[in-house]
C-alpha cells in the first residue's frame, strides 16, 4: 500500500466516509485513481473540480455521486491532482474543515513524491549524458578522419535525444559556408547541401552566428537548406572548439524528427549543447590528424622528389678525362631551382652550365628538370655556347612566360687543345676564372636572365691555361645569412677559393661549403646553394 | 617592407622600404598595376631605403617595366645602393631599366 493511500485509510477511519485522490499527467489527460480508501472513484468532470486558486471555499466544488454527495478539492502543487471526499450528509459541517486539514497534508506528499520523481529522472539524464561523454571519447580516441568522427558523433548524439534525422556542419571560412560532413536524412531526400553562414531562414546558420543552441517547433524557420534532415522540431546546437583564449565556433549540429512525435525538451537541448565543444574537439582532433599525416605525406614526397632531382645532376666523373670537375647542390626547400650540367663535347672540349631558376621549391625544380633535358640535347648539336643557350631559350619560352618565372644560367665552353674559353652569361652574377697566380677574372654577363631580355644572345671568349680554375656559384652561396642577417658576401668565398687553387676541385668545393655552413651556423639556408669548380686535365 | 607612394607631377613615386623579396613582391607589383590602371604612365621607384632585393623582386621589377612599356608608359628606378647597382650590372639587367643616381634626376629624366 502507497503512503498516500495510509493517509487516505487513516482519514477514513478517523472521519467515517471515503476519500479518493485522483491526478492528471497533462492539461488533456483523462484523470486516474491514484490511491482511494472508499467512496465513488469516477472522475468528476471538469466543471466538478476544484479552482486552483481563489478563496479556500471557491478551490472546494461538490458533486452527486451515485453513492451521495462528495467534496472535490484542488491539491495545490506541481502534480495535478484533486481530492474527493464522500459521501457526507448535506449537513455535515465538519467535512469542509476535515478537507482544509487533509488537503494540505497531501499536498505536501505530492510535492515530496514529485521532487522524488524528478530526482530520478535527472540521475536518468545525467546517465545518458556520461553515456554520451564516454562514448565521445572513444570516438576522439580511436578517429582518424573528420568523417568518420562526424558520422559517429551524430549517430550517437541522435540516438541518445531519440531524433531521426539530423545533419553535422563544419564551417569552411574560405566559402563562408556551413558544409555538411554528415547527415541523417529524411527518406528519399536529395543529399544535404552546403548553407551560407548568412542564410537568413536557416536556423542552423543562425545557430553558427549567434553561436547559441536553438530549438524550434515544426512550421518554424523552415529552409528548403535544411528539408534534407529536419522533419517537425529541431535542435541545432553550436559546435565550439574549446581554447585558453575562448571558444571557436567550428559548426553546427542539427536535429530533428524526434521518435514518438513528441518535441525536443529542454533536457536535450541542454545534453547537445552540454557535448558541443566535445564534438568541437572531435572535429579539431580529427583535423590536425589529417593536416599531420598530409604533412607527413608531403614531406615524403619532397624526399623522393629531392633524390630525383639530385639524380638527375652529374657526376663530376661525366667530363673525364678531358677534366676534373667536382659540383654540389643544397636545396633550401628539399627541390630547388640551383641546377649544372657538364658535357663531354669532342676534341678535348668541354662544357660546364651553372643555372638559378628564380624561387625554389616545385615550381623551379621542373624548370630545372626542363633545363637539364633540353640542355643534354642542345649542346651535343653545337660547342658555340651563345647557339646551345639559344636553343635553350626557345625550349623554354613558353614555360617561363606562363610560370613568369626566370633564370640566370652560365654556359662555358673550353677548349683546352685551343686554349680558349667561350661562354654565354644570361643574367648570372657568380662566374669566374681563377688563374694559376691567384688572379679572379669574372665572367661578365653577355645578357640579361632568361626570361627577362630580349631574345638574342651573346657569347664572349678569353684564353684559357691549362691550371686556370672555373668556379660558378649561384647567390645562395655569397647571400648565405648568419644569426644576425648578416651576408656571407662574393669577397669572401673568392678568399677560399684562390687560397685553395690548387687543391683537388673536390676539396675546393668542400672549403666553400664548410666557409659556408660556419657562417651560418644554425641558420638553414633561404635560398638553394650550388658551387662547379673545373679544371682541365 | 613597406610602400610609401607619392606623386610629384604626373609621375607617381613609389618608396621601397626593407627588403624586396619573394614573400612581399606581390604587393609591390599590385600596387604598381592598381596605379597603372589608376592612370598612371609614369611610375618610379625608389630604392634609397632597400638594402636587399632577391631574385623574385627582379623579376617583378622586370615584369612590371614591360606592362608599362605595353601601356604606353615607363617605369623607372632611382638611388640603388652599391650592392643592388652593382648585382643590376652583373646580371645585365641594368639594360632594362633607366636607373638614376637621384630621386631628383629620375623625375627629370621623364
Amino acid at each position: 500500500m502507497s503512503e498516500l493511500a495510509r493517509v487516505l485509510d487513516a482519514f477514513s477511519e478517523a472521519y467515517g466516509c471515503g476519500a479518493v485522490l485522483w491526478t492528471q499527467a497533462g492539461a488533456d489527460a483523462p484523470l486516474e485513481v491514484a490511491a482511494t480508501s472508499g467512496g465513488d472513484v469516477t472522475p468528476p468532470a471538469r466543471a466538478e473540480l476544484g479552482a486552483t486558486d481563489g478563496a479556500p471555499e471557491d478551490q472546494v466544488r461538490e458533486r452527486a455521486t451515485a453513492l451521495g454527495r462528495q467534496l472535490v478539492a484542488r491539491i495545490p502543487g506541481r502534480t495535478r491532482a484533486w481530492l474527493g471526499v464522500g459521501p457526507v450528509a448535506d449537513d455535515d459541517g465538519d467535512a469542509m474543515r476535515w478537507m482544509r486539514v487533509l488537503v494540505p497534508v497531501l499536498a505536501q506528499m505530492l510535492q515530496s513524491q514529485w521532487e522524488a520523481r524528478r530526482a530520478t529522472d535527472e540521475l536518468a539524464e545525467r546517465y545518458e549524458e556520461i553515456n554520451l561523454l564516454y562514448s565521445i571519447s572513444e570516438i576522439l580516441g580511436r578517429t582518424v578522419t573528420l568523417e568518420e568522427a562526424a558520422r559517429t558523433i551524430l549517430m550517437e548524439v541522435a540516438e541518445t535525444v531519440g531524433a531521426e534525422y539530423g545533419a553535422l556542419l563544419v564551417h569552411d571560412a574560405v566559402s563562408g559556408l556551413l558544409r555538411p560532413v554528415t547527415a541523417l536524412r529524411v527518406a528519399g531526400a536529395a543529399t544535404a547541401i552546403p548553407i551560407p553562414i548568412d542564410e537568413a531562414v536557416s536556423v542552423t546558420a543562425r545557430v553558427f552566428r549567434t553561436r547559441r543552441a536553438l530549438l524550434v517547433n515544426a512550421g518554424v524557420l523552415e529552409s528548403e537548406y535544411e528539408a534534407s534532415f529536419r522533419e517537425g522540431a529541431m535542435l541545432s546546437v553550436p559546435i565550439v572548439w574549446t581554447t585558453p583564449d575562448g571558444g571557436i565556433p567550428l559548426g553546427v549540429v542539427s536535429l530533428s524528427g524526434r521518435r514518438g512525435g513528441f518535441g525536443f525538451t529542454a533536457g536535450d537541448e541542454k545534453l547537445v549543447a552540454a557535448v558541443g565543444s566535445q564534438i568541437g574537439t572531435a572535429i579539431q582532433n580529427a583535423r590536425l590528424v589529417r593536416a599531420s599525416i598530409d604533412q607527413e605525406r608531403l614531406a615524403s614526397e619532397m624526399r623522393l622528389a629531392h633524390d630525383l632531382q639530385m639524380r638527375l645532376l652529374p657526376s663530376g666523373a661525366a667530363v673525364a678525362p678531358d677534366a676534373m670537375c667536382a659540383a654540389r647542390v643544397e636545396a633550401a626547400d628539399g627541390v630547388g631551382g640551383d641546377f649544372y650540367n657538364l658535357f663531354r663535347l669532342g676534341g678535348g672540349r668541354t662544357g660546364v652550365l651553372v643555372g638559378d631558376v628564380s624561387s625554389h621549391g616545385y615550381r623551379a625544380a621542373l624548370i630545372m628538370a626542363l633545363v637539364m633535358s633540353a640542355s643534354a640535347i642542345h649542346a651535343q648539336t653545337t660547342a658555340d655556347p651563345a647557339e646551345t643557350v639559344q636553343a635553350l631559350l626557345a625550349t623554354l619560352e613558353e614555360e617561363l612566360h606562363e610560370t613568369e618565372m626566370f633564370l640566370s644560367l652560365c654556359y662555358a665552353v673550353i677548349d683546352r687543345d685551343a686554349g680558349t674559353l667561350r661562354w654565354t652569361n644570361s643574367g648570372h652574377p657568380h662566374a669566374f676564372v681563377i688563374g694559376a697566380d691567384g688572379t679572379v677574372t669574372r665572367l661578365e654577363a653577355t645578357d640579361p636572365p632568361l626570361g627577362l631580355g630580349p631574345d638574342a644572345l651573346h657569347a664572349a671568349a678569353r684564353p684559357w691555361k691549362a691550371d686556370d680554375l672555373l668556379v660558378i656559384f649561384t647567390d645562395g652561396v655569397s647571400d648565405a645569412r648568419d644569426a644576425r642577417g648578416k651576408a656571407l658576401g662574393e669577397k669572401r668565398v673568392l678568399d677560399v677559393l684562390t687560397a685553395r687553387r690548387r687543391e683537388l676541385p673536390s676539396r675546393i668545393v668542400d672549403g666553400v661549403f664548410a666557409l659556408v655552413e660556419g657562417h651560418m651556423g644554425r641558420n638553414r639556408p633561404h635560398d638553394d646553394q650550388a658551387v662547379v669548380v673545373l679544371r682541365s686535365s | 617592407m613597406s610602400l610609401q607612394v607619392s606623386k610629384n607631377g604626373d609621375v607617381v613615386v613609389i618608396e621601397v622600404d626593407g627588403q624586396l623579396i619573394v614573400g612581399n613582391r606581390q604587393e609591390l607589383k599590385q600596387r604598381v598595376l592598381d596605379e597603372a590602371e589608376g592612370g598612371a604612365r609614369k611610375i618610379l621607384i625608389d630604392f634609397a631605403r632597400a638594402g636587399y632585393i632577391d631574385s623574385s623582386g627582379l623579376g617583378v621589377l622586370v615584369s612590371l617595366a614591360k606592362r608599362m612599356r605595353e601601356l604606353g608608359g615607363d617605369l623607372r628606378l632611382a638611388n640603388l645602393n652599391d650592392d643592388l647597382q652593382t648585382l643590376f650590372e652583373l646580371t645585365k639587367l641594368d639594360s632594362l631599366f633607366q636607373i638614376a643616381d637621384t630621386r631628383e634626376r629620375a623625375l627629370e629624366s621623364f
